[in-house]
């Protein structure tokens, strides 16, 4: 029996935001849009899931007279797209 | 990426190793630094080298222009900083590297002008080796080890040269460590810049 992929980063949007939080200490929203290809819209909900999971950390300021919201991943996060990775191996049969 | 997709296993596994490569390529220095360094030490070592021969006064002084390139570099820091939409893991290390490296050099330059130091020019080599060639390892950029390994190695050479020539030694590292890694981080900088407009 294989084991069911974590349903919160089981997801295009998601789980490509928590793969590149995963490789960097912080991310502007815009530079994950950037690297996402998403819409603003689209990757601010998706984000919010992520938030509300506990897997990413998000902070709001300003910077120059506009609104910046930088995203980190938690310690939470990170177990669960280890998890998640390990999960996917087994499925696909990989071995380490 | 619009729409909530399910993925199948090597999508997602796909999709990992994309964003993951490309977070990572995405680490682009702007190479000003690097240049403004390789620059003002390469001129001062070749004016220190031709002032054994011309004598000029004004001269003696052309190291003092290392204080004065302070300023730029932290101007070029500020504005990469407030640029850079995210910041990577070593980003810390590699500055509290470098900063410690600008320490060493002012407290160095104190004690061999306190003391009348021998050997001023290899023991600036060694310490310039020691963040170009950690920088070089750390971000897996051949062209920094090879700096590194070059200061080292001139740092030898120059124990063994007379004088004039260590300074020849000493433009010659920074072209190496500093100078041309910057051209090329630079050219990389620019082409990327130009593909993201």
């Amino acid at each position: 029996m294989f084991k069911d992929l974590n349903p919160i980063l089981h997801s295009q949007l998601r789980l490509a935001v928590i793969s590149i939080l995963i490789s960097v200490k912080e991310a502007e929203f815009t530079y994950l849009r950037e690297k996402t290809d998403a819409t603003a819209g689209n990757l601010s909900v998706q984000i919010n899931k992520l938030k509300e999971a506990g897997y990413i950390d998000v902070s709001k300021s300003f910077k120059d007279n506009y609104p910046q919201t930088v995203c980190r991943i938690t310690p939470a996060g990170v177990r669960a797209f280890e998890e998640y990775v390990r999960d996917l191996q087994a499925y696909l049969n990989i071995k380490k | 990426m619009e729409q909530e997709k399910e993925l199948s296993g090597q999508e997602s596994l796909a999709l990992i190793t994309r964003m993951i490569n490309k977070a990572r390529r995405d680490y682009l220095d702007t190479g000003l630094s690097a240049l403004l360094w390789g620059s003002v030490i390469t001129f001062c070592g070749l004016a220190a080298f031709v002032n054994t021969y011309l004598r000029w006064p004004v001269l003696d002084y052309v190291w003092f222009l290392t204080v004065a390139a302070v300023a730029p570099q932290v101007i070029i820091a500020i504005r990469e900083a407030k640029n850079r939409k995210y910041r990577g893991y070593e980003d810390d290390l590699m500055g509290g590297i470098w900063i410690s490296f600008g320490i060493a050099i002012f407290l160095l330059s104190y004690i061999v002008n306190a003391y009348n130091v021998s050997e001023v020019a290899s023991l600036f080599l060694i310490l310039y080796g020691v963040p170009t060639f950690a920088t070089g390892y750390a971000r897996r950029f051949r062209a920094m080890i090879i700096g590194g390994v070059a200061c080292w190695v001139l740092a030898v050479v120059s124990h063994f040269t007379p004088f004039p020539y260590k300074m020849l030694c000493i433009a010659g590292a920074a072209q190496l460590a500093w100078f041309i890694p910057g051209l090329i981080i630079r050219k990389r900088y620019l082409k990327a810049k130009e593909k993201n407009v």
